[in-house]
């Protein structure tokens, strides 16, 4: 019996120990960011200590004296928002009769939607590149935020999950006492599915905060880069005849970026892990 | 009761019509349109001339588009297994119930949620050649000094690019997904299990990775949809349009984006992203296919 404890304290022991490994490495990137903010560009490029040898603020005194770095914060916010605003109310809208209604051609509808989901946005954006060349949106957020007003498919799948779990006695009894369908929507479901808004929303803003590609493709000025592509072009110079890649400073923006959703996840991850959990789960 | 259920219809198209005018005009027509320009030689200024399909026949005879082919589909497939295995190993760390599970968690979680642009530069300096961390952790376990230029070497890139996606947002959210499904595995199969004497291992075959097989399944055609969509943002700033060393890591993405605004050639970049609208067709077929004939559903 005494054995049979005594290997059980041992598995435990041999689990911490693994765990703990995989934290380090889970880990060492984000360390890396911070500790490499606060060094100098000679140090950095010369040596790899974990913690700085002179710790500096240069770097963060750089990006936000030497960089457009508000503008970007700007665009980003409203990158985000924009979108947000627009995908939770479009997606919400269609997700309601796909989920509560019946009606002709709802299968077909839904099987589109499925499919649509699939294809990776990256395959459809040289033609979209055109189009929106054409209508003069390029070099703008419009081809970003405009099409979260109609819906995207994955969002319009999560809603759907959200709104089955209700019990749809809820919109019998209010069809009884006189309510119509677009009344059921607004003064049941939206109330009742708060917390199911506020989980999308999230991961919509995370998802934005983000994204890169679609900006890089969009977007050429200065004036409406978003961070993400900030942080790819706006901290190299050439010096003389060298091309000098400011790396500390990135790691500093990086840092900054990292921030947010760091809190995101300390204060908020009620919405942002359950809101992923249900994201993945077969319903 | 027609008018009835023609009422009904209508409000629910109604409710539909915002999604309706977006897959038409944002999916839809791209669609097509995409195959129209491939049939051209559009060039970035938008002049184009109809040309048939010499875009293709150029296409099938370029080594560089039959290497970055193969390349997507090394990297897409690879990446869906590294990825999903690694984010099962950690959902099931996290689920045996021990303290400061939660500090884990937030470890373990939380690169996921840090830009793949912030990443691929952290990386591209941890695997640099001097003043790296990789290589400093190296040489301080060997005593000797090593500059191995891991993301440049044709022998180590792969390497660091898969070890890379461990840290993508792909991978932190299958990781939560997979902790919910192992909870959700009936503790009574387990004690079953131990009655009839089976070890860890065969839980792990027999048990677990039945019952989870709808959920790996279900995050496997998302974790090809993101391998696909997302290894621009990771590749574009770490290895760069070219995908060095010598093209090993150049998905198509980076061709497109690389023949279309490096060498203005759209209509070639169009005839690229049908071959790329094609392989995700075939890799979401493909996986549902499979998926009815090894996957274990419980009703």
């Amino acid at each position: 019996m005494n054995i049979a404890k005594m290997k059980k304290h041992m598995v435990e022991i041999l689990i911490y120990i693994i765990k703990i490994l995989v934290a380090i490495i889970m880990f060492s990137p984000i360390i890396w960011v911070f500790s490499g903010s606060f060094k100098t560009l000679t140090e950095f490029t010369t040596s790899s200590n974990i913690i700085p040898k002179n710790l500096t603020l240069e770097n963060f005194e750089y990006i936000f004296t030497k960089s457009n770095y508000f503008i970007y914060v700007r665009n980003t916010v409203i990158l985000m928002l924009g979108t947000t605003i627009g995908t939770l109310i479009s997606s919400s809208l269609v997700a309601y009769p796909l989920a509560r209604m019946e009606f002709t051609g709802k299968n077909i509808i839904f099987a589109i939607i499925i499919g649509t989901m699939m294809i990776p946005n990256i395959a459809l954006i040289i033609p979209q590149y055109i189009m929106f060349g054409k209508i003069g949106w390029l070099d703008s957020l419009l081809p970003m935020i405009i099409p979260a007003y109609f819906a995207y498919p994955y969002n319009v799948f999560l809603f759907r999950q959200y709104f089955r779990s209700i019990p749809k006695e809820l919109d019998e009894a209010a069809t009884i006492d006189g309510c119509t369908k677009v009344g059921v929507f607004f003064k049941i479901l939206v109330p009742i599915t708060k917390s199911t808004f506020a989980t999308i929303g999230i991961l919509s803003c995370v998802f934005w905060w983000n994204e890169l590609t679609q900006p890089v493709f969009f977007i050429n000025s200065d004036k409406w880069r978003t961070l993400t592509m900030a942080l790819m072009t706006s901290f190299m110079y050439t010096s003389g005849n060298a091309f000098v890649i400011n790396w500390p400073s990135i790691m500093a923006a990086s840092a900054l970026m990292i921030i947010p959703p760091m809190l995101l996840y300390l204060f908020g991850s009620k919405y942002l892990v359950e809101g992923i959990k249900t994201s993945g789960l077969k319903g | 009761m027609k008018h009835k259920k023609l009422k009904n219809n209508l409000t629910a198209y109604a409710f539909c019509l915002p999604w309706f005018i977006g897959f038409i005009v944002f999916t839809f027509f791209p669609i097509v349109f995409m195959f129209v320009v491939s049939l051209t030689n559009r060039k970035l200024n938008g002049l184009s001339n109809f040309i048939g399909f010499a875009n293709y026949v150029n296409m099938f005879k370029s080594p560089t588009f039959w290497n970055s082919f193969k390349v997507t589909l090394f990297f897409t497939i690879v990446m869906m297994i590294v990825t999903t295995i690694w984010a099962v190993i950690m959902a099931m760390l996290l689920n045996y119930k021990q303290r400061l599970n939660g500090i884990f968690q937030f470890c373990y979680f939380l690169p996921s949620v840090v830009p793949t642009i912030a990443l691929a530069y952290t990386f591209r300096t941890i695997f640099g050649k001097e003043a790296g961390l990789l290589n400093a952790i190296i040489s301080m376990f060997t005593k000797e000094t090593v500059t191995i230029n891991w993301l440049y070497d044709t022998q180590t890139v792969y390497l660091a690019v898969f070890f890379i996606t461990l840290f993508t947002y792909n991978t932190g959210q299958m990781m939560l997904i997979f902790r919910a499904g192992l909870n959700d595995v009936p503790i009574q199969l387990y004690e079953a299990c131990d009655m009839d004497g089976g070890g860890a291992l065969t839980k792990f075959f027999y048990i677990t990775l039945p019952m989870i097989s709808p959920i790996v399944l279900f995050n496997s055609v998302m974790g090809c949809i993101s391998a696909l969509n997302g290894s621009f943002a990771l590749l574009y700033p770490l290895t760069g349009e070219s995908g060095d060393p010598n093209g090993m890591t150049q998905v198509l993405s980076l061709l497109i984006y690389k023949e279309a605004f490096s060498n203005m050639k759209v209509g070639y970049a169009c005839a690229l992203s049908v071959v790329l609208f094609f392989i995700a067709c075939s890799f979401g077929i493909g996986i549902f296919m499979v998926s009815k004939k090894v996957v274990y559903y419980e009703n």
